[in-house]
């Protein structure tokens, strides 16, 4: 059975690109295979577990069920796109190590996608409505709290609201006791 | 295995092209993931994101049309869309799903764990529908779900639904990601109780015998609904991962009966 290709023109962190896809591929496949964007990850390929998370046109989608010939005319930013000139973090991606927020790593890129979008979005959400907002990641690691530190903390600087960011540092979220020092 | 892609610019393109063998894929939530029955079984597939004039709402007396492109997330931020349409779009719990997701497709697909349906069942939807020979109709979803091999080439354009109706739901899951073993619907409207569910594996069903029970009884137990679903012959659920049997109709009778319980409370 022969395949049928497109030719895909789309803006992808920031630069304007040509490709031409098999018009089944996945945009997740487009972006790891010919732009080498490997933090794009392919995890459950079915759209749950947000591993694939990339931002389109300003709002997250799960790039694995997204065909590449979709993202014709579209601006995509990747984790790589975060990153200054110089290779320098952006203060999401910061916040990420500084909070604890990373074991293993795969599920990173997908959850810092989500929270660039809603730390940029100008909106100060409410504990619930940030939970809500990250509920289409899945991470086996670190058991949330952490990445919720990371995102609130990156949400409050953002506003402006410096000594409350620093208070969910010393505070903590949910009155967890201080962890026990390494004997 | 689907190997060709056709982008239609507008619903009567997509309609001609459709044949036995090409499939109509909305926002890709279901014919995109691994291991689709659809994309598996069709050798083409006819997009309809570029299609025109397929996401708009409207509201028009009393009622609310809504393109069959519309994803969730459109659902859930317009102020026109009622409350128990986003409560229902609210059951895909990934955000970045539901900017994928359209009501067209979740109404097509009809999976036995559909997020809406049991919703639109419950509130009486009536989708607008063009068939392949240029004839347009209004059918109710019921009538749709129950003889949808007729509809096989017919693209759901909108989807009509009542915005001054009380509905209430349930979705039962192990976690808000996973496929729900029940959701439930149930409203007041046109004077009558309407009750609906998708059992997951068994499919979508219309409860007519419990809304007659509670209509000849309003104070009906909960015993005595439960009794009744155990021993409906016409359910035909079974063991499997989700459950077993006698569980999942443990779970429909004490759903539908807090759902009508719902419902009384929020009578006027």
């Amino acid at each position: 059975m022969s395949k049928q290709y497109k030719v895909v023109h789309c803006t992808i962190n920031g630069k304007e690109v040509e490709q031409i896809v098999d018009v089944r591929a996945s945009l997740t496949d487009m972006l790891r295979n010919d732009f080498r964007l490997t933090s794009v990850k392919k995890g459950c390929e079915v759209g749950e577990c947000g591993a694939c998370t990339v931002i389109i046109d300003g709002e997250g989608f799960n790039s694995c069920i997204y065909l590449a010939v979709w993202a014709e005319g579209k601006e995509i930013w990747t984790l790589e796109g975060l990153t200054g000139p110089g290779g320098e973090l952006s203060d999401i991606q910061q916040a990420f190590i500084d909070e604890g927020a990373i074991q293993c790593g795969f599920c990173t890129p997908g959850f810092i996608m989500t929270s660039w979008e809603i730390v940029n979005s100008g909106k100060e959400y409410s504990d619930d409505e940030l939970r809500k907002l990250l509920s289409g990641h899945l991470c086996r690691c670190t058991g949330y709290e952490n990445i919720f530190r990371a995102v609130k903390k990156t949400m409050l600087r953002h506003l402006g609201k410096f000594e409350e960011a620093e208070k969910v540092n010393s505070q903590g979220i949910a009155d967890y006791p201080e962890p026990m020092p390494f004997m | 295995m689907a190997t060709q892609l056709l982008m239609a610019k507008d619903p009567a393109e997509a309609i001609g092209s459709k044949t036995a063998s090409a499939a109509f894929i909305a926002g890709g939530t279901e014919v995109n993931r691994l291991g689709s029955d659809i994309a598996a079984k069709a050798d083409t597939l006819i997009s309809l994101k570029k299609c025109s004039g397929l996401a708009d709402i409207r509201k028009e007396d009393g009622c609310l049309t809504i393109g069959s492109m519309c994803t969730f997330q459109q659902l859930i931020e317009s102020d026109d869309v009622p409350a128990y349409l986003k409560e229902a779009a609210h059951f895909m719990a990934s955000r970045t799903k539901r900017n994928m997701a359209t009501i067209g497709g979740n109404i097509a697909a009809a999976r036995s764990d559909s997020y809406l349906i049991p919703a639109l069942h419950a509130a009486g939807a009536v989708l607008n529908i063009c068939c392949k020979e240029g004839e347009c109709a209004s059918v109710a979803i019921a009538d749709y779900l129950d003889e949808q091999d007729k509809y096989t080439d017919a693209l759901i354009v909108s989807v009509s639904v009542p915005t001054d109706i009380v509905l209430v739901s349930k979705r039962y899951a192990n976690t808000a990601q996973s496929h729900a073993v029940l959701t439930a619907s149930a409203a007041l409207r046109d004077g009558g109780l309407h009750m609906a569910g998708a059992v997951k594996n068994v499919g979508i069903l219309h409860f007519c015998d419990l809304e007659k029970a509670f209509m000849d009884d309003p104070d009906i137990s909960e015993d005595a609904i439960v009794k009744m679903v155990r021993e409906c012959t016409g359910l035909h659920t079974s063991d499997d991962m989700f459950g077993s049997d006698d569980y999942k109709r443990y779970l429909i009778g004490v759903t539908v009966y807090d759902l009508h319980r719902q419902l009384r409370g929020k009578e006027v």
